[in-house]
């Protein structure tokens, strides 16, 4: 079983992120799970999203998770959020920040110790798709961090997933994950 | 005639979008609605199809619950095939009309994604407003997960409309955790899906006009009794013999099997829970924990189907254990739980001598953990050990400060 | 008419208006509908009355207007001529003659057992008097 948390506001697309990775890993014939809590259900506040991945058909539908990945981003949530609850010994971090893996640890200790990796997602999406919606970006780092599919695969999936979407957005997001997937350290 | 909509064999839904994909293939003919969180996207998806081609019907928007259900009425009373969808505080409002659509024998499908009702106001998923429904006299079927969403709309138009049912059924799903949570649905294609439940079979529909019928009548004292025993007769006789079948039907169709009350590691069980929802699965991913991880030989009895309640397939599956536990997602507000109830009931005649407890949990969505029924678990034991209660009969699950428990 | 008991009528409390179908109901005469058991049509509310409309032809102008006000339905009308009263179905209620406008009235309510002949003969003549009223006023 391999567990995803989010951190997110709402609106930024962390539910849509986490269907969409749920709808790419589905192809492959393993079981997915994506959900979200939304706590105040107002534009902008606080919220976690979910995934959960599993060869055999998922029975768990506890929100209490130990995830083994945790991806932030907005990068603000690192200070605000409980970013590390019920983390694990091997838990990875992806979080979207302007700062170097370093520099975000120095002014968050509680990452101290941890594999922590950084990526600009909203940089990168008001540079590509033309407003911060970091949410496609931080997939194309997470496929780099957890070598989870090849990127032709995983691009190729997405467009399908963001098939509602005019092709020049569509567009927009491919080169979005692809950046990230190169940028993130 | 309605465009058809390509599905994959596997496609990735969340309750609500399974719920309104099946509203779709079956062509409801006419959704009357006013939505309401978290039930909104299943009538929101039904007008989307409607209005790009792929229903050929009506989706109505009313001005209140009330006024749905009652458009409802009407559009079953003219002879086509109807749903809706609510949750919590719409379905509250909707109760009244609930009883006119079950009395008058209109098949409606109703798909209520349980939320629980304020106050305080809360939009999350437990199980007060299924609760509420459970003297309406509609059928209540209950799912676990996206894919029981799917399914069993189909089960429920099927059954509902048979001219020896004509009764009205839900089909519930807890809201956000089914309602929200996309997992893979298996699909079938539109006419499959269609044909499985099949062309609407008018009966006594207003727009005969060639046959012209009144609907809604009064009638007093000297028919009421007769009329309202009929109805049960309905519910109580007709309704599970062709829930069976067309679980049946579509086990041959699909491969997936629903059977009137789930019963897992039962086979063996010393202790089980009782619940419904999306806790029956995690209950059951905890059964297989304790057995493989503590040695307890646990087991897990789902609801599936609510109402008509299966009494006697309730009693079969819990027989053969030694404790019992009732978990109720809803606040009982003064008694025990209405599983607990129901269960008691169910088993008073019997020669178990099964400890029965009450466990109330995840009220306005709090988390049942799996460490939650790992708790429940080891509880049942210690009662199954003793032969008699350990705890109190009502205890609170989850719930914050000092232990909270009744009776 | 089908007759059926307690135990004979259809689930959810649905009524039949006619036995067995029905074509181009509006241009078939009330008393050639197949009405049912569960019509109205077929139960008479004659005992309720006490007193009946009785009418005069000879005064009558066929304004309808006891027809658009009879609130059962029981004033029988053919090609827009007042026919007479269906007495199954009048209770008594006296609004045709309320509504009646001519001078003297072509309805009046009579006690429920005096016969039509000798209420036409005693039927009052026109009013003098309120003509004179009605002159004045303009």
């Amino acid at each position: 079983m391999l567990e995803i948390r989010w951190h997110s506001r709402a609106g930024q697309g962390a539910v849509t992120g986490a269907k969409g990775l749920a709808d790419v890993v589905s192809t492959t014939g393993k079981h997915v799970q994506a959900f979200a809590f939304y706590g105040s259900a107002k534009r902008g506040a606080a919220m976690t999203a979910y995934n959960r991945v599993d060869d055999k058909i998922i029975m768990n539908h506890e929100k209490f998770m130990r995830p083994d990945y945790v991806l932030v981003i907005d990068p603000a949530l690192v200070y605000v959020a409980d970013i590390t609850a019920n983390e694990k010994d091997s838990t990875v971090y992806i979080v979207t920040t302007h700062m170097s893996t370093e520099e975000l640890i120095a002014s968050q200790p509680k990452l101290e110790g941890k594999k922590v990796y950084t990526v600009d997602c909203i940089k990168i999406s008001q540079e590509t798709i033309g407003k911060a919606i970091p949410n496609t970006p931080m997939l194309g780092a997470l496929m780099k961090v957890s070598g989870m599919y090849e990127m032709d695969f995983f691009k190729e999936n997405m467009v399908r997933v963001l098939k509602k979407l005019p092709q020049k957005i569509i567009d927009a997001n491919m080169i979005a994950i692809q950046r990230a997937y190169d940028e993130v350290k | 005639m309605a465009d058809t909509m390509e599905l994959r064999d596997i496609e990735v839904w969340d309750g609500n979008m399974a719920a309104s994909q099946a509203l779709r293939q079956v062509q409801v003919d006419v959704v009357a609605a006013y939505p309401i969180t978290p039930s909104t996207p299943i009538v929101e998806n039904y007008g989307n199809f409607t209005a790009n081609g792929y229903v050929d019907g009506e989706f109505v928007m009313t001005e209140s619950e009330h006024g749905a259900m009652s458009c409802c009425i009407g559009a079953a009373a003219a002879g086509g095939r109807v749903a809706t969808a609510t949750s919590s505080q719409g379905f509250a409002l909707m109760v009244e009309t609930l009883y006119s659509a079950s009395g008058m024998r209109l098949p409606i499908v109703l798909n209520v994604v349980n939320r629980a009702i304020g106050a305080p106001l809360n939009v999350n998923g437990d199980h007060s407003d299924m609760y509420m429904g459970r003297d309406s006299g509609w059928i209540q079927l209950d799912a676990y997960c996206p894919q029981n969403a799917y399914d069993l709309n189909f089960i429920a138009f099927k059954v509902s409309e048979d001219h020896d049912v004509r009764l009205p059924a839900m089909v519930h799903q807890d809201g956000f955790m089914t309602s929200h949570t996309a997992q893979g649905v298996a699909t079938l294609p539109d006419d499959v899906a269609y044909n499985f439940v099949g062309e609407y079979k008018p009966m006594n529909d207003m727009l005969d006009l060639d046959h012209p019928v009144t609907h809604g009548v009064q009638t007093e004292e000297d028919w009421h009794f007769e009329h309202k025993a009929r109805q049960q007769h309905a519910l109580m006789t007709a309704v599970i013999p062709k829930i069976e079948a067309a679980f049946d039907e579509f086990e041959k169709l699909t491969g997936r099997r629903y059977n009137l009350v789930e019963a897992y590691n039962m086979e063996d069980a010393e202790v089980a829970v009782v619940c419904m929802g999306t806790s029956v699965e995690t209950a059951r991913e905890v059964a297989e924990e304790m057995r493989a991880q503590h040695g307890i030989k646990a087991g897990v009895v789902g609801i599936r189907v609510f109402r008509p309640w299966p009494l006697e397939q309730i009693a079969a599956a819990l027989k053969d254990v030694k404790a019992i536990g009732a978990l109720d997602r809803s606040s009982p507000h003064g008694t025990v739980g209405a599983l607990f109830n129901e269960i008691s009931g169910s088993l008073f005649n019997t020669d178990t001598k099964a400890v029965l407890t009450n466990y109330i949990y995840g009220l306005g969505g709090r988390d049942l953990t799996k460490a939650h029924l790992v708790s429940i678990f080891t509880d049942l034991k210690a009662n199954a050990d003793a032969g008699k209660p350990t705890t109190p009969l009502q205890q609170y699950i989850g719930l914050r400060g000092p232990k909270l428990s009744f009776f | 008419m089908e007759k059926k008991g307690w135990d004979g009528f259809e689930i959810g409390a649905m009524l039949r208006s006619f036995d067995g179908a029905t074509r181009d109901i509006a241009t078939t005469l009330p008393e050639d509908r197949p009405y049912s058991q569960s019509n109205s049509f077929t139960a008479s509310v004659a005992d309720w009355r006490i007193e009946k409309p009785l009418f005069n032809k000879d005064y009558c102008i066929d304004c309808q207007f006891c027809w658009v006000y009879c609130p059962d339905m029981s004033i029988i009308s053919r090609d827009k001529k007042m026919v007479g009263i269906d007495f199954d179905h009048c209770k008594g209620c006296g609004i045709c003659v309320e509504v009646c406008p001519t001078n003297p009235k072509s309805l009046l309510m009579f006690a429920e057992q005096q016969d039509e002949e000798s209420a036409i003969a005693e039927w009052p003549k026109k009013d003098t008097s309120k003509a004179k009223e009605e002159a004045k006023d303009e």
